[in-house]
């Protein structure tokens, strides 16, 4: 059983009051917030309020639902009215949305107890989370080590026993490499699954909310809640099929699809590992069929482009007019403007909108937006291809394991960007995808493997992401020793 | 390859500053990450991008309903003045 069904079975036989369990998370916070620099903003009131309002339902006797009273956490770019969504960006400081996002409208609906807003990659660009305007947050497996990014606050929360589950927002892999870094499950559902209304645009073609817990059933209970066609946002459609219901399916016959494009350069203790988790599937019955994606080998320059292009549009907002930080002093509007951006913007963020003006500037338009498009529909192609032949992809969901602290200098910008080689292909693809922990390191750092899915089947990568964690004794889904133990 | 000038006149298109300091570290970053970016030159491809999910624009009914108060939107710039956003002129 999962930790969600665990929990509320306790509040539902009134083992545990609510506002008991949300106040153990909060002191949990107080206790190991400091080190583990997941929250950027704790709303205990909130918390509290929704707490009470689920022990009176008990108290009455009405049925509660799954999440109700599941304390847990939003990406700090998941809007939340009356409640700061900075982005961790300095020039987002102050912003306080007017209304919900689409998402939490579902949970708190639900009467999730929201424990507070989780730090991020500003603007949920960066792989290491330490591109944060308040500082990165701490790998809960080691915490001489990154949580990886963007959703690295969510990830480090739930990895660390300081919220149930989170919601990330994934764009290039945001929500798969934190979970693959921190030994959690990362859910990447099918572009339009889940309504972005609400959530601050990276790359609206790409972006999509989703959430970091730490086993399938979890996953597949918040996909359900937060899934749905929502006339807020025009590329919403909802999914086809509840993924809950489909976890219990035998995996005979199952045709899994292995590409070979995906295990060049990856590390060798990563690939021995996702060898281990093929024969898994091979035991369980599941048929290996070779595939071949021959465009992904440009996936990750092509991402680089239209991200980067549509970034550069996205935030082209923020002017310190509306809303968020103003530059101080100033000799007109244009340097207002100017002001406030540059003060306003971290480095990284700074060299996506120069790099997106850059290939969407006249001269540089066709080779390489329109190009990237171009390769973007190749890669479509190549998994519409491959899913004719297999129900599902294995891959690695990350090259290598969570990176030290502190070590980005000694990187530079495209070293860095070879971190989302693995993630970025499905987001171009629009397809679901789910980072399941499938070994450690020497250093005891986790392993994560992807299993990538066609689109709207969550169930099928979900399912199959359950039984391998059954097959495997749950071996691999390991508690950090910190926060609110069970 | 990207040049210092060019940088500069994207910095205009996209109303950002670029210290003196910034520019060469920049310049070479932007360079090498123009040049992976590059690499997209060698791939031949006659696939066209027609959408994702086979999704086609959608448009919701035009039924009038109300939209956020005015004063709750002012807020998040100090309050505005008259209804309007309001930039103080400085220096």
């Amino acid at each position: 059983m999962g930790k969600i069904a665990q929990l509320h079975r306790l509040l539902e036989t009134k083992k545990i009051s609510c506002k008991e369990l949300t106040e153990a998370y909060l002191r949990a916070i107080e206790a190991d917030n400091k080190a583990l620099n997941a929250y950027v903003r704790i709303t205990p009131d909130t918390a509290l309020q929704a707490a009470c309002a689920v022990d009176k339902k008990i108290a009455a006797g009405e049925a509660i639902c799954l999440l109700e009273g599941i304390p847990m956490t939003l990406k700090d770019n998941i809007s939340t009215r009356g409640m700061e969504t900075a982005c961790c960006s300095r020039i987002l400081q102050g912003y306080v949305p007017i209304y919900d996002a689409f998402v939490w409208q579902e949970l708190k609906a639900r009467n999730a107890v929201l424990l507070g807003k989780a730090n991020m990659d500003e603007f949920a660009m960066g792989s290491t989370c330490e591109n944060s305007c308040y500082g990165g947050a701490k790998n809960p497996r080691n915490l001489t080590h990154v949580s990886g990014g963007s959703s690295g606050g969510a990830a480090s929360a739930v990895g660390g026993n300081l919220a149930v589950y989170g919601l990330g927002s994934d764009t290039g892999g945001s929500i798969r490499q934190p979970a693959s870094f921190c030994g959690l499950v990362g859910l990447k559902p099918t572009y339009g699954a889940v309504s972005r209304f609400g959530l601050v645009a990276f790359a609206s073609s790409l972006d999509q909310i989703g959430p970091i817990t730490q086993d399938a059933e979890d996953a597949a209970i918040v996909f359900d809640a937060i899934s749905g066609k929502d006339p807020q946002d025009s590329t919403s459609c909802g999914s086809e099929e509840p993924a809950v219901p489909g976890l219990s399916k035998s995996l005979s016959g199952l045709r899994v699809g292995i590409a070979e494009e995906y295990f060049e350069g990856i590390r060798g203790d990563v690939k021995a590992s996702l060898e281990q988790a093929i024969s898994v599937f091979r035991e369980m019955g599941a048929e290996l069929v070779p595939v071949g994606l021959p465009s992904i080998r440009y996936a990750l320059p092509v991402y680089y482009i239209l991200a980067c292009a549509e970034a550069s549009s996205n935030l082209g907002r923020y002017d310190g007019i509306r809303y968020g930080y103003q530059a101080a002093g100033y000799s007109s509007i244009h340097d207002m403007i100017c002001r406030t951006r540059s003060e306003g913007f971290g480095a990284e963020v700074k060299r996506r909108i120069l790099l997106g003006t850059y290939v969407l500037s006249s001269g540089y338009y066709d080779a390489y937006y329109k190009k990237a498009q171009k390769l973007r529909g190749a890669v479509i192609q190549d998994f519409t291809e491959a899913f004719s032949r297999c129900d599902m992809i294995l891959a690695p969901t990350v090259p290598m394991t969570a990176f030290e602290s502190g070590s980005a200098g000694q990187r530079d910008a495209v070293e860095t960007y070879l971190t989302d080689i693995c993630t970025v292909p499905v987001n171009i693809a629009g397809i679901p995808a789910v980072s399941v922990p499938c070994g450690l390191d020497g250093e005891g750092l986790p392993i994560g493997m992807q299993l990538i899915g066609n689109h709207f089947r969550e169930r099928t990568i979900l399912n199959a992401a359950r039984q391998y964690e059954e097959a495997t004794g749950r071996v691999w889904i390991r508690s950090a020793e910190m926060g609110v133990k069970l | 390859m990207i040049t210092r000038e060019e940088i500069l006149d994207l910095a205009v298109l996209a109303k950002l500053f670029v210290s003196e300091e910034e520019l060469d570290a920049l310049t070479e970053e932007m360079s090498n990450i123009i040049s992976f970016a590059d690499t997209i030159n060698n791939a031949g491809t006659e696939a066209e991008f027609d959408g994702i999910n086979r999704l086609s624009n959608v448009f919701r009914e035009d039924v009038p309903a109300p939209s956020y108060p005015q004063e709750e939107i002012l807020r998040n710039a100090g309050g505005g003045e008259d209804g309007f956003f309001l930039v103080r002129r400085r220096g």
